[in-house]
């Protein structure tokens, strides 16, 4: 090739940018909505449109969404935190009011009573999420213990003897979601309805009441069934079952081998490449990877921020909304190009359907196909010797969609068959069955229910980490996360690129051993800091408890901290949401984090805080592993008496240079960034909740969009002057910077050559590294974090038990 | 070499290293160490503090922020202390070698000199200058008594020199001109004869003169790894300086919004900071690297950069010499047999015979193998005052035997051929018995020599190499480490293969020319591999040019000396094995502290963070595990002493044993990892018993 002159090297880069920037916008923007749309609509056509309840020949709102309900012959729901009035979709929200907060106490203590007061005599302990506000405000679910607790008050009410609501009580009981996912529930609105039928004598109780028996649930730990442990197992069942196959699909992809989807691909894949005008083996340099790497998320940052400026102009915007503004825009557009996909805005009632294809949707897949092709050049770097290349990144990110692309459309598929909303059509209004005022005393009869291409955004949003939601509420609302199953495989979604790819790192640098090696090290971090988040947020609530609050996980009820959580997913699984979203940096959430106990939020911090790589971003993780794995072996050298090596690759003065500036950026970032916050009266203004609390809701946003993670503390207003500029500030750094610099390491590990294995190598993949390596990422994230978690969560916690902080 | 350790030199040493721990506070040398820089900058700041607290308008009591200073001053000092102990001790070794260079009277020779062979030049071609006055390429003449004034090359003469002041041993050795034997070394005597030396380095410019200069520390460049952790330890203070920095912004909102509390001090922050930072490893990363040096230099290596030493922690291949590094160099008689139904007792008295004269070290090897196994007592060389008289036949290049004629009895010993061709002169033919013996021996890798007595084949000598006893295990060692051995021989395959067996080397180069030797390490160069050897002759220099640690013997040519990287003063190949470890272990206690510095931090945190912000959050008094009543001033004081706990460590080296790189990291991590989490907890909390006794 003729040495081009730099200037018309970039301007082919641009152009090369541009046009797979628009091929990309096609497939991934369009195509892949429209084809998920065809799909649901044809198959699943009543749960795609939002799972509507037609009761006697009218709509009487979704089986998805709740209601709100006052009148004593109603069953309540649980308290919402919308605004304007309770269960208002548009938007969807939780209180954020975290654990210590006056406000919370204060707030349960004001339902309690109302309880009360509307059911004298009846003084049973109150069920936890009768009187605690769910994550997305729409809950339609309540606990079968909170059912019951309402049965003397209904009876009463309507005049109906109890043995007969109880009986409907069981016909309405949704049982764990083929036996093994989630909580037994009640839907609060077909419940009621069913009770008006009653009333009204449509249904009749027969004589021979058939009374279900309440499910014996073995509860090896307080608020932990046996179908809990079950569910456990199988996330790492299936997680090992895929590691093997995906990975090694993975693998072929990125490097071109035959797989099962080459004889659709290929063809496919010749032509993007003849139109960009590349070849698979035409590499570029560290250098001219980075710099294409730059313009094509600069061309991606450019037009979803100008698109949300013309989003009114544009079709499919059924809701009618208008430009976003300018700060807000460019937040959202850094963070969908940064993989951070941190929401300062509220999708329902801000982005346009279009807005939320092709800009957000697009950005879903090609930033997480951007660090998977960050991972393969640093791959190429370590697993190549004495050459410049490495690899292709026009090619590496075509490759990334190839695989993302069809398992997004599996999954969408399977979140359309539980209940995600997947249409264009515009919101719905359905009537309120128990009208309600709102906050202005206004009566409100109708909810207007937003609906949307929800399922192919979530998809991809989990599977890319993105986790950018659809909705405010993200995977708490009802519409994105609609069952256990549906959460399951969110779950299961967010882990399985960053877990297989180390499976795929491990086939290409040539021993597969090396790169379970690496995903042992990630669990052995990730079980214990899952754990603690359970732990914590089982045992509930202490300031709860002498308010008559029972938060005693059991059969008929999941216990333990529900302020901010689901009906449907129950404490573990909420509080395993939200460890492994912290740990993919993929920042959805299906809880509010703001309102975990203490040592909840703690293990989340700490998980973001651990620098991402357990298990990390899709791409991004791994290659910030793979950093901690030069340092950890540097260390581990010195200690064998050798200059250290990785793979054979000699670390020397520049590798460290740059891996130790690679370590350094998300903790500067993170302690200046929430020292800035906290001395600034913009700062602090966005802050919620007292005390340590809101310290901890400050140190949680800066860490989340340093590390692209993206989940908040929600409860500190984000969407202001100062945090839009900030935060956005903070995700291009912590993004980009450490991509270019493991590029550049990239570069310098190529040019190297392989030193042989021999009986003086440290073996990486022995159980004796992967503990030493644990221990270099616990101690650097420990050290560097400590101090200020000792001020935020841990304080907190230490405040709770030694009592000093609940006489209020 | 002298050893300074001697009581008056210990203390003298001691002073001197206190004096210069104070001189070495200069900010301006500070500056090359950035982690105890920071301390430095640290106590300056508390210091100042201290004052304003004095005067009454202080953070904190004047006596809690004049102890935190103070025992930030003397964190600097010890490491200061560390760095200039070590150099001290260095300098001392250096001093007893710069001893032999002290400037002496040198007979250069006229510049119009010509050599003539074998003529001593006269009073008249010669001028008396002081040494330092001498340049390279100028002639000198030395004669029995002087003291070599600077590294040469012998141009013309022979003579026997001591250079027990260099190697310690007292026995001459004999230099001349021309071959392997033609380098002298300055500070060395002559005992007898004269040489002409052409100086090769210009005064200040040897080889030692290179290494004093490194040991001082003015030259002292840092190896790359030395950099490269450098670098870490630099990133890792950076952390906590934003650590520790931003924390005074989270204590003064937390104090906000508690509503009540002290922000924490700016003396705390420093004090923690100074916890914190890789004090212990930053403090002491000079002194290992130098104290790595005077290592070598205590076995009597000396090198011309750091850089040589660290590599040869990374060799993995050896290239060792058969003569003299795995056998003992000569080849000795292990065995007689006789041929043709001849006595064995008649071969082993004719044998005997034939080498009574025979001084040679196979000779000598024949009677003693006679003398121990057949039990024949030596017979003294005209002992049969009676007999025959004894005729010795020396050897000759020209028959290529030796032996001895008794009266007509002739006996003679010698290679095969040469006996062939003597026997058919005597009209004998060489018997089957006796082709199948010799060339059994052949086959083993021996040497056969062929014992005749009057024109026919009594027997064969069985002569063979001797490895040296230990070194298999040695070897064995070695490839435990990771480290290959290969030994060059120019003996043909055969027999290389043999001794290579027995000697458990990995691989030999047999028959091996120069380029054979280069091309070998270029081979293993390009496979990655990194490749150390021993040389002496000038055909080793494009060899030692080319391999990565390259240990040239102190007796070897100029040229070999130069292309190598460092000189063994002792000129014993199987030091190369000790170097490869003295690199090992220099870079095993960077890891080893490094890891026990960082692991440390975490007790410290235990004892400062609650210390630091109880006033805000009195709970987090729970955090004080350790009960302590003098938190920030105990980890203080347990960070300055660690350092000097740790001096002797950082000078002696961890212990080394060969063994595979596993069991080396486990140990390592047990000892200096799990070791350095638990000893802070240990240490801080008897300084704060201590302190409270003291009723602090």
């Amino acid at each position: 090739m003729q040495p081009e002159s730099v200037p018309s090297a970039f301007r082919t880069q641009i152009r090369t940018a541009l046009i797979i920037f628009l091929l990309l916008t096609l497939v991934t923007g369009l195509l892949y909505p429209l084809l998920v749309t065809g799909i649901a609509q044809v198959t699943f056509h009543g749960k795609a449109n939002g799972d509507l309840i037609i009761h006697n020949g009218s709509i009487a709102g979704s089986a998805l969404i709740g209601q709100p309900f006052s009148s004593p012959g109603y069953f309540w729901g649980r308290p919402s935190a919308t605004t304007s009035y309770p269960y208002n979709p548009e938007p969807s929200a939780g209180s954020n009011i975290g654990p210590t907060n006056p406000e919370l106490i204060n707030a349960v203590s004001a339902r309690v009573t109302a309880l009360r007061a509307a059911d004298p005599g009846n003084y049973l302990a109150v069920p936890v999420d009768l009187v605690t506000t769910s994550a997305s405000g729409l809950d339609p679910d309540i606990s079968i213990a909170a059912a019951r607790y309402q049965v003397s008050r209904v009876a009463k009410a309507r005049n109906i003897s109890e043995t007969d609501i109880a009986w409907l009580i069981d016909q309405n009981t949704q049982r764990p979601q083929y036996w093994l996912f989630g909580e037994a529930r009640v839907n609060v609105l077909s419940l009621n309805l069913a009770l008006d039928d009653l009333a009204s004598h449509r249904i009749f109780v027969p004589v021979e009441k058939e009374r279900v028996p309440d499910q014996e649930i073995a509860t090896p730990f307080p608020g932990i069934s046996e179908q809990d442990i079950f569910q456990l197992a199988l996330y790492g069942v299936v997680l090992i079952l895929l590691l093997v196959p995906f990975g090694r699909f993975m693998a072929r992809v990125y490097t071109g081998e035959h797989t099962i989807l080459t004889p659709v691909t290929a063809p496919v894949e010749a032509w993007v490449y003849r139109v960009i005008g590349t070849r698979p083996d035409e590499e570029m340099d560290w250098r001219s990877f980075a710099v294409a790497l730059l313009v094509f998320n600069l061309t991606g940052i450019i037009v979803v921020f100008l698109v949300q400026q013309v989003q009114h102009l544009l079709p499919l915007n059924p809701a009618g909304l208008g430009p976003v503004p300018l700060d807000l825009s460019l937040n959202t557009a850094v963070s969908f190009a940064t993989n951070t996909n941190w929401q300062a805005y509220a999708g329902e009632t801000t982005l346009s359907y279009l807005t939320q294809m092709i800009a957000l949707t697009v950005q879903n897949f090609v930033s997480a196909a951007t660090g998977m092709a960050v991972l393969i050049a640093l791959i190429y770097g370590l697993s190549r010797k004495s050459t410049e290349k490495i690899g292709n990144f026009w090619v590496l990110l075509t490759r990334g969609i190839i695989i993302l692309l069809p398992v997004c459309i599996i999954i969408s598929v399977i979140l359309v068959s539980q209940g995600s909303v997947q249409t264009f059509s515009g919101p719905v209004t359905v009537p309120l069955l128990d009208p309600v005022k709102d906050s202005n005393g206004v009566l409100v009869t109708t909810q207007t229910i937003p609906l949307g291409p929800a399922a192919s955004q979530v998809a991809i949003k989990v599977l890319g980490t993105n986790g950018g939601g659809f909705f405010n509420t993200n995977s708490a609302h009802p519409f994105e996360n609609p069952t256990p199953f549906s959460n399951f495989i969110e779950i299961l979604a967010i882990l399985v690129i960053p877990v297989c790819l180390c499976y795929t790192y491990g086939r290409m640098v040539g021993s597969a051993r090396k790169g379970i090696a690496v995903l042992i090290a990630m669990t052995i971090i990730f079980v214990p800091l899952l754990g603690l988040a359970i732990w914590s947020e089982t045992g509930g609530n202490p300031a709860f408890t002498p308010l008559g609050v029972d938060q005693t996980g059991g059969a008929l009820q999941p216990g333990g901290n529900m302020e901010g959580k689901e009906v449907r997913f129950g404490v573990p699984f909420a509080s395993m949401f939200s460890i492994v979203t912290t740990a993919t940096s993929c920042g959805a959430v299906n809880s509010m984090h703001d309102s975990f106990m203490p040592m909840g939020g703690f293990a989340q911090m700490l998980m973001m805080q651990f620098g991402e790589v357990v298990y990390g971003g899709v791409g991004s993780g791994l290659y910030g592993m793979l950093v901690f794995i030069i340092i950890a072996m540097f260390i581990a050298g010195l200690m064998v008496g050798r200059t250290p090596e990785y793979l054979g690759k000699r670390i020397e003065p520049y590798e460290m240079k740059i891996a130790t500036i690679i370590i350094i950026i998300p903790i500067v970032l993170i302690l200046t960034g929430t020292a800035i916050a906290a001395l600034t009266e913009v700062g602090k203004a966005g802050v919620l909740n007292p005390g340590a609390h809101g310290f901890s809701e400050i140190l949680y946003a800066v860490t989340s969009v340093s590390q692209n993670n993206g989940s908040a503390f929600a409860g500190l207003s984000v969407n202001s002057l100062f945090y839009n500029l900030i935060t956005a500030i903070m995700m291009v750094t912590g993004r980009y910077l450490p991509a270019i610099l493991t590029l550049a390491l990239a570069g310098a590990f190529a040019m190297k050559k392989i030193v042989p294995v021999s009986e003086g190598t440290l073996h990486d993949h022995r159980p004796l590294f992967i503990i030493w390596l644990v221990f270099v990422i616990v101690i650097v994230g420990a050290l560097s974090f400590l101090p200020v978690l000792a001020l935020g969560p841990v304080a907190e916690y230490l405040q709770i038990v030694s009592g000093g902080l609940f006489h209020v | 070499m002298s050893d300074p350790d001697t009581r008056k030199d210990q203390v003298s040493l001691y002073k001197r290293a206190i004096i210069d721990a104070f001189l070495k506070l200069d900010p301006r040398l500070m500056a090359k160490n950035v982690v105890m820089f920071v301390v430095e900058i640290g106590s300056v700041i508390t210091t100042l503090l201290w004052l304003q607290a004095l005067s009454g308008h202080g953070e904190a009591p004047a006596a809690f922020i004049g102890a935190i200073s103070i025992w930030l001053w003397f964190t600097v000092i010890f490491a200061n202390f560390a760095e200039a102990l070590a150099e001290g001790r260095g300098k001392a070794q250096a001093e007893s070698l710069r001893k032999m260079r002290q400037d002496t009277e040198a007979k250069k020779l006229r510049e119009d000199y010509r050599i003539v062979k074998n003529s001593m030049p006269d009073n008249s071609d010669y001028a008396v200058i002081p040494s330092s006055n001498l340049r390279k390429s100028d002639l000198y003449f030395v004669r029995s008594g002087d003291t070599i004034p600077l590294d040469g090359e012998i141009a013309e003469g022979v003579a026997s020199v001591n250079e027990s002041a260099i190697t310690g041993e007292s026995a001459p050795v004999i230099r001349e001109s021309g071959g392997d034997r033609s380098a002298v070394t300055g500070g060395t005597v002559i005992l007898s004869d004269w040489l002409i030396i052409r100086v090769t380095a210009n005064p200040g410019e040897g080889f030692l003169d290179h290494m004093i200069s490194l040991i001082e520390g003015a030259k002292r460049q840092k190896t790359p790894n030395e950099i490269a952790l450098n670098i870490l330890l630099i990133g890792l203070t950076a952390i906590f300086i934003v650590v520790c920095a931003t924390l005074w912004a989270f204590s003064f909102y937390s104090v906000e919004v508690a509503g009540f509390g002290q922000v924490i001090t700016v003396t705390t922050l420093i004090a923690l900071l100074v916890c914190l930072a890789p004090t212990t490893i930053g403090g002491l990363l000079s002194a290992i690297g130098i104290a790595g040096m005077d290592r070598l230099i205590r076995r009597n290596v000396i090198t011309t950069s750091g850089r040589a030493i660290e590599a040869a922690g990374d060799v993995d291949v050896l290239l060792l010499d058969k003569t003299g590094t795995i056998t003992l160099g000569n080849r000795q008689a292990v065995e007689l047999i006789p041929v043709d139904g001849n006595d064995i007792n008649d071969l082993a008295e004719m044998a005997q015979l034939a080498s009574l004269a025979d001084e040679t070290p196979e000779g000598r090897s024949i009677v003693v193998l006679v003398k121990e196994r057949y039990g024949l007592r030596g017979r003294m060389v005209g002992a049969h005052e009676t007999g025959p008289e004894m005729q010795f036949i020396a050897f000759s290049s020209h028959t290529r035997m030796s032996g001895v004629d008794i009266g007509p009895v002739s006996i003679r010993k010698g290679a095969t051929d040469a006996i062939a061709h003597y026997m058919t002169e005597n009209g004998n033919s060489v018997s089957p018995d006796l082709k199948a013996k010799v060339e059994a021996i052949s086959g083993s890798g021996g040497t056969p020599l062929v014992v005749a007595k009057d024109g026919k084949a009594l027997g064969v000598i069985h002569l063979k190499d001797v490895v040296k006893g230990g070194i298999k295990e040695r070897f064995s060692q070695l490839r435990r480490m990771g480290i290959k051995t290969v030994m060059i021989t120019g003996d043909n395959r055969l027999t290389a293969a043999t001794i290579a067996a027995e000697a458990g080397v990995d691989d030999f180069l047999a028959e091996a020319t120069p380029e054979s030797k280069l091309r070998m390490i270029r081979d293993y160069q390009a496979g990655g591999r990194m490749v150390a050897m021993t040389g002496d002759g000038t055909n080793d220099a494009p060899a030692l040019a080319q391999a990565d640690v390259a240990v040239a013997m102190n007796t070897g040519t100029q040229p070999a000396r130069e292309a190598a990287n460092m000189i063994d003063l002792d000129s014993n190949p199987t030091k190369l094995i000790e170097i490869v470890e003295i690199g090992k272990q220099l870079l095993m206690t960077r890891g080893a502290l490094t890891t026990f510095s960082i692991a440390n931090d975490l007790a410290k945190y235990f004892a400062i963070i609650p210390a630091a912000f109880i006033t805000t959050y009195p709970a987090l008094a729970a955090l004080n595990i350790l009960g302590l009543h003098n938190a920030i001033l105990s980890a203080v004081i347990f960070n300055a002493l660690i350092i000097v706990l740790l001096i002797p460590l950082a000078l002696r080296g961890v212990t080394y044993k060969p063994m595979t790189a596993e069991e080396a990291l486990r140990n390592n991590i047990i000892m200096y990892g799990v070791g350095g989490i638990i000893a802070p907890f240990i240490g801080i909390k008897i300084i704060d018993l201590l302190l409270v006794l003291m009723g602090v």
